[in-house]
């Protein structure tokens, strides 16, 4: 294992039987798990390269258990790791050897359906899709679509702030979450919002989405709900040169249009997909792009046209417009399947999610070739064109010796490259363990240390989760510390108050 | 650094001019005022310090590239003008940043830090969501004296928290930005507002409730009930003449699909009347009118009159509100399909908070108090007092950035000492 997780307390593992007992006696029978053989199911999350079991498994169904463990945690100076349905692509819900793993897969309930306020109240557990199929009879959906939503729990989701295909149009989990119940590592139980547009006070709920699990256990949640548009319709696109697809794409949105989703495959991306699902995509092209058009049949018809001029005016060279439901489904399952057609041409592959600012597509692209070749290592791109966030695929045959530490360092470059260009390191995956060490490269210690001093805030030992997101641990009391420089003030005109 | 007309104003010039004034109030223990053009300095608690942070020096537009539905910005750059930088392209901050100008009487100024410091959304909060929605990334200085940034220039980014989320509607309490990267939207193309007359609050809230649960995108839904015309209200042009409630519905985009959904809505709303179309300008006049809040502007009848916004579940709107107006005589609007509600209730030393708060606290929502007399401030929480646990989460993160209170001591709490 490449990344350094902390040092293990052999203080706490040596009394490892006492705290399954004492766990035990918080929740009875089947929740708690300790054998090798159980909890090798949790031993990883969807960035299957780490591996780790934990100390002990522990299944709470009760918000009163969920405060009663992280109190008894907390006392012992015990570590905490939350666990959704283990989806994370960045090692979110990596065991600790010295932690307790909590899972929150038995928070399967959706408590309300209020259709009046548009909002659905729900446990964590619920899969993402679910809260959907619960609302559909009466037209209404969940908009953020991540492509793990059939597996991955809407706690999850919150903890990761995940997007999806339709985020550029209707934003990600946190622009769709309005209210949560949480318990903090004191076993303190807050709820923050609920079924109004904004909380009192400051944005609580706003901070806690896409903390990777690091502020709190959060154990209900409120989302809005939307209407189902009356109808899409999808364009496929082909284009002879990536700047010419990416040119589209500015034009597009500079033309004011925003496209439910808007997405680009390159051509090993194209061929892997189109082996594996037979869509029907152009094999002769450089850059493939999907564009939904989502809304009122007489909208999505006009959008459809205009889309389509500005295509050819940027030298599309195909160009097929969906006239069916299946039609349009079959537009996506390749995009859709892309990983998995991947997964078939490679051993293994590695899945980066860089953010660019769409203007630097085709250097991005440049870029990756010229490393793929420094490294010797295939790399596929998919990418939601819409909002600049790339996924390139680094292909590798973890068998290989050193192929896995070259596609790291593929990857590692990569993110880089996405930081250079004006972007981010991870624009929905999160930072977990995967992007760690690379924070430095786009956050200062300064920028690094006000992000630890909140965490302090909800968790002043450090216990929950630690060793994700950042690089460097340190204690609270020492980035509490002011450096007062009392009587050497630089600035002479500054008034003495 | 200038230190302007006012002694104890200091006017910075750079991040580097910020950094200096907070460490040298932390050495010396002296809070700072942090303001812009000091447009919404009446809303809040008085804050006992005379010692003035300006950044409306910093007013300068970092890059604006509409492509990229992005723009970055010095914190001090008149919100005016940046709206008609991006207007030029067709663009615009789709939370509809609320003037607070003509309800708080002061002059009609504002920056871009302001906006996001008090986070006032405007009708299409609904559809399009806040400022903290649109806040995609920050330069700010700390209460430890340290420049930092959070989140990045791009649409897409979990990289770290969100610390936008805090910093937006912070008031700023949390640190002084001086750069920020914002997201804007395409204009639409079209507008058309449907509108119903004389309905009650019950009734336009259930018109309202069945307007947002349809598919035709609704992107505003307001109630202006009858006694909210008693003032002459600019915007409303005829509309008021009759002397009826109007509740308005908004639809927008490509012109085709505005006027086609407008038809659709018609029909789902004839159980409530027939509803007449108003279109483009008159639209957007009337929309204005209910974002800045106009029949309770300060120039107006009741401009004299204490002002609570309050936020709540939208299909609790109509209860809260009418309840209120009938207690205490005082007048409200419904905005996003009564999930906001701004009440001018009669002058009262207490401005009818217990009133306000205990109907609040019952439908699980929050009011705070807009704009009310100095004298009124010092005697009533002005923000919603919070449940003890999340108050003191709150004082934690707000002693994360600040922990000597240097920044707008007192603006949001009556209890902090000056």
């Amino acid at each position: 294992m490449a990344i350094m997780m902390p040092a293990s307390d052999q203080a706490v593992l040596a009394r490892r039987a006492g705290i399954i007992a004492a766990l035990r006696a918080i929740v009875p029978g089947e929740g708690v798990i300790d054998t090798p053989a159980e909890m090798r199911a949790y031993e990883s999350d969807g960035l299957t390269a780490y591996r780790q079991p934990p100390m002990v498994v522990v299944l709470p169904d009760t918000t009163e258990q969920v405060s009663l463990i992280l109190k008894y945690c907390a006392g012992q100076g015990i570590k905490v790791v939350p666990r959704g349905s283990g989806t994370s692509l960045s090692g979110g819900a990596l065991p600790l050897e010295d932690g307790v793993l909590l899972g929150l897969g038995k928070f399967k309930r959706i408590r309300e359906i209020d259709f009046d306020n548009r909002v659905v109240v729900t446990e964590p557990g619920v899969t993402n899709l679910a809260i959907s199929q619960a609302v559909a009879h009466a037209g209404f959906y969940y908009a953020p679509d991540p492509s793990s939503q059939i597996a991955c729990s809407i706690g999850g989701n919150v903890a990761e702030n995940s997007g999806g295909v339709h985020c550029l149009k209707y934003g990600m989990t946190t622009n769709n979450v309005l209210g949560c119940e949480i318990v903090l590592m004191s076993g303190e139980i807050l709820r923050i919002g609920g079924k109004g547009c904004e909380n009192a006070g400051y944005d609580l709920m706003g901070v806690i989405t896409g903390s990777e699990g690091l502020l709190g256990v959060i154990t209900e949640i409120t989302v809005r709900i939307l209407q189902k548009p009356e109808t899409a319709r999808a364009l496929m696109v082909g284009f002879a040169e990536v700047e010419a697809a990416g040119e589209c794409v500015a034009r597009i949105i500079g033309a004011g249009i925003i496209p439910g989703g808007m997405e680009m495959m390159d051509k090993p991306a194209i061929h892997a997909a189109e082996a594996f699902v037979h869509a029907g995509y152009p094999l002769d092209v450089e850059a493939l792009l999907i564009i939904e058009l989502d809304g009122p049949k007489i909208e999505v018809d006009e959008l459809i046209t205009r889309v389509e001029a500005i295509a050819n005016g940027c030298g599309s060279t195909t160009c097929q417009i969906s006239t069916s439901e299946a039609e349009r489904n079959l537009f996506w399952a390749g995009r859709k399947a892309a990983f998995p057609a991947v997964g078939r041409i490679s051993p293994d592959y590695l899945c980066m999610d860089g953010t660019i600012p769409r203007g630097a597509l085709p250097k991005a692209l440049a870029r990756i070739r010229e490393l793929g070749e420094k490294y010797q290592l295939g790399c596929a791109n998919v990418f939601h064109a819409g909002d600049g966030n790339l996924h390139p695929l680094i292909l590798y045959d973890a068998n290989k010796p050193g192929e896995i530490e070259r596609a790291e360092a593929f990857g590692a470059d990569i993110l880089r490259a996405c930081v250079e260009f004006g972007g981010v390191l991870t624009g929905e995956h999160g930072v977990g363990i995967e992007k760690r060490d690379l924070m430095p490269e786009m956050f200062s210690e300064v920028d690094l240390n006000q992000q630890q001093r909140l965490k302090c805030a909800f968790d002043s030992q450090g216990l929950l989760n630690p060793g994700k997101v950042f690089p460097t641990l340190h204690r609270c009391a020492e980035l509490g510390r002011m450096h007062v420089h009392a009587g050497k003030l630089a600035f002479p005109d500054i008034p003495r108050f | 650094m200038d230190t302007g007309s006012v002694v104890n104003t200091l006017k910075v010039r750079d991040a580097k001019d910020v950094e200096e004034v907070v460490r040298a109030a932390i050495a010396n223990e002296q809070p700072l005022e942090i303001i812009g053009h000091g447009s919404k300095r009446g809303i809040g608690h008085a804050m006992a310090t005379n010692a003035v942070l300006d950044v409306s020096a910093l007013n300068a537009v970092t890059s604006y590239e509409p492509n990229e539905l992005i723009v970055t910005l010095q914190t001090g750059a008149p919100l005016h003008d940046v709206l008609s930088l991006i207007d030029a392209k067709n663009q615009q901050f789709a939370f509809e940043p609320v003037n607070t100008a003509p309800l708080l009487g002061t002059p009609a100024l504002g920056t871009i830090g302001g906006m996001i410091a008090a986070g006032l959304a405007g009708p299409r909060r609904i559809r399009a969501g806040g400022a903290r929605d649109h806040l995609l990334g920050a330069h700010a200085v700390s209460g430890f004296g340290d420049s930092f940034k959070t989140g990045g220039k791009v649409v897409k980014n979990v990289t770290g928290y969100d610390l936008c989320k805090l910093l937006a509607g912070s008031w700023g309490t949390l640190s002084v930005m001086t750069e920020v990267t914002l997201k804007v939207m395409p204009k639409p193309e079209a507008e058309r507002t449907l509108l119903l007359r004389g309905l009650d609050d019950a009734a336009a809230n259930k018109a309202m409730t069945a307007a947002l649960g349809s598919p035709f995108d609704v992107s505003g839904a307001a109630h202006l009930p009858k006694s909210a015309f008693r003032a002459k209200t600019e915007g409303l042009g005829d509309l008021a003449g009759q002397g009826e409630a109007l509740t308005v519905l908004r639809l927008e985009g490509i012109t085709a699909s505005a006027a086609h959904r407008a038809g659709s809505l018609r029909e789902l709303l004839a159980p409530f009347g027939t509803a007449t179309l108003v279109e483009d300008v008159a639209s957007a006049a009337l929309w204005a009118t209910i974002r800045d809040v106009l029949p309770f502007a300060a120039s107006g009848a009741l401009g004299a009159w204490p002002v609570w916004r309050i936020v709540c579940p939208p299909a609790s709107g109509a209860t809260l509100g009418a309840q209120l107006a009938r207690e205490t005589g005082g007048d409200v609007i419904y905005d996003w399909g009564g999930g906001l509600i701004w009440a001018a209730l009669p002058p009262k030393a207490d401005a009818h908070a217990p009133a306000v708060r205990a109907r609040s606290n019952a439908v699980g929502g929050h009011a705070t108090l807009i704009r009310a007399a100095e004298d009124v401030r010092r005697d009533v929480d002005v923000f919603h007092p919070q449940a003890p646990g999340i108050a003191a989460l709150s004082e934690r993160v707000r002693a994360s950035f600040d922990p000597k209170t240097i920044l707008n001591r007192g603006r949001l709490r009556r209890d902090v000492a000056a």
